[in-house]
């Protein structure tokens, strides 16, 4: 491998830029209690306006791209039209 | 002083039991009294490396479960005298301690030495749960790779998350020919993707492989892993000590071209 070999990025370069993506996200994850207190607040705000079935909420944290989802299942209002 | 150190790392194999064993030498060497306590339990190493695995009769569980007296289970080190070891149980689990045990034992072992420094095992469960129980600093170890340092990050978080902040990061194994390549990250991007203070940075030695074949230490020892392992020693005390000058400059070809 000569001195202009060219070469899209040496590996130690790569391998930094790597961690600088990925940690961040996984940051966001890290603690569980957060994440339970974060998921609780955002329940307490929605079932303010809606009829959250608490219980069924699942929220979880992807990281390409890095992307909050969060699953609230709703109360059935059959009854509203009754 | 009175000090309860924890070394860990998250990812197994960067160098905890090595680094725990050379700090607590070194540290006794320096004039403190030491107690090393390794906390892996079924898997214990920290007696092997610093050569006293024939002189184990108690241990850990035995003082946690009242099987014998703290000072039964103390092995007094051959070389240094005011350094123990407390080693670990090798037919037991994790879970034959808990934290609030392990908090208890830290703050007797307080009363006696200068420095408790405890080996942590790898991961993030009970071992180390009942690692960091009864911590003051911890010392997170990781080498210059990829999974190390997110499993150094993991470490990191949990750490903040129960409040445990004086943590400090030893770069272990790194290999000044390949950073200079660019093939291996830099002591400066490790600092800097884990953002906690520098404690020390070990280069890769071979000298560490033929110490612990023999259980002798390498902190003391004129090889450049000794001396980075008793440059930390001194640090830990307070003593300022520069790091070693162990990368040269950047390549010329990075230099002209500005990667």
């Amino acid at each position: 491998m000569g001195l202009f070999h060219r070469r899209r990025g040496f590996s130690g370069t790569i391998a930094r830029k790597r961690l600088n993506c990925l940690l961040p996200a996984e940051r966001m994850a890290c603690s569980p209690r957060e994440m339970q207190m974060l998921k609780n607040d955002l329940i307490m705000t929605l079932a303010r306006y809606l009829d959250v079935e608490e219980e069924k909420v699942s929220m979880q944290i992807d990281y390409s791209p890095v992307l909050l989802t969060i699953r609230v299942p709703l109360q059935n209002t059959e009854d509203i039209h009754a | 002083m009175n000090d309860v150190i924890v070394v860990t790392s998250g990812k197994g194999g960067v160098g905890k039991t090595t680094t725990a064993a050379n700090i607590g030498i070194g540290l006794a060497a320096l004039g403190s009294r030491v107690v090393m306590v390794d906390t892996d339990i079924g898997l214990r190493n920290l007696d092997v490396v610093l050569g006293l695995e024939n002189r184990i009769v108690y241990n850990l569980v035995d003082v946690i479960e009242g099987r014998c007296r703290l000072k039964q289970a103390l092995i007094r080190d051959k070389r240094q005298k005011e350094l123990y070891l407390l080693p670990s149980a090798q037919t037991r689990d994790k879970s034959a301690v808990t934290p609030e045990q392990m908090c208890k034992l830290c703050e007797e072992l307080k009363l006696q030495f200068d420095y408790v420094i405890l080996d942590c095992p790898a991961g993030i469960e009970q071992g180390f749960q009942n690692a960091v129980a009864g911590a003051d600093r911890a010392i997170v170890v990781t080498t210059p790779e990829v999974s190390s340092i997110r499993d150094a990050d993991r470490i990191i978080g949990l750490l903040e998350a129960r409040d445990l902040r004086n943590v400090f990061l030893v770069i272990n194994r790194i290999r000044p020919d390949m950073v200079r390549r660019g093939e291996m990250m830099s002591v400066e991007d490790v600092e800097e993707i884990l953002a906690v203070p520098l404690l020390g940075v070990i280069p890769d030695d071979e000298s560490v492989v033929v110490a612990t074949n023999q259980g002798e230490p390498v902190t003391g020892t004129s090889t450049l892993a000794g001396t980075a392992y008793r440059n930390i020693s001194r640090r830990i005390t307070g003593e300022e000590v520069p790091l070693m000058d162990l990368s040269a400059r950047k390549p010329f070809f990075r230099r002209i071209f500005k990667k």
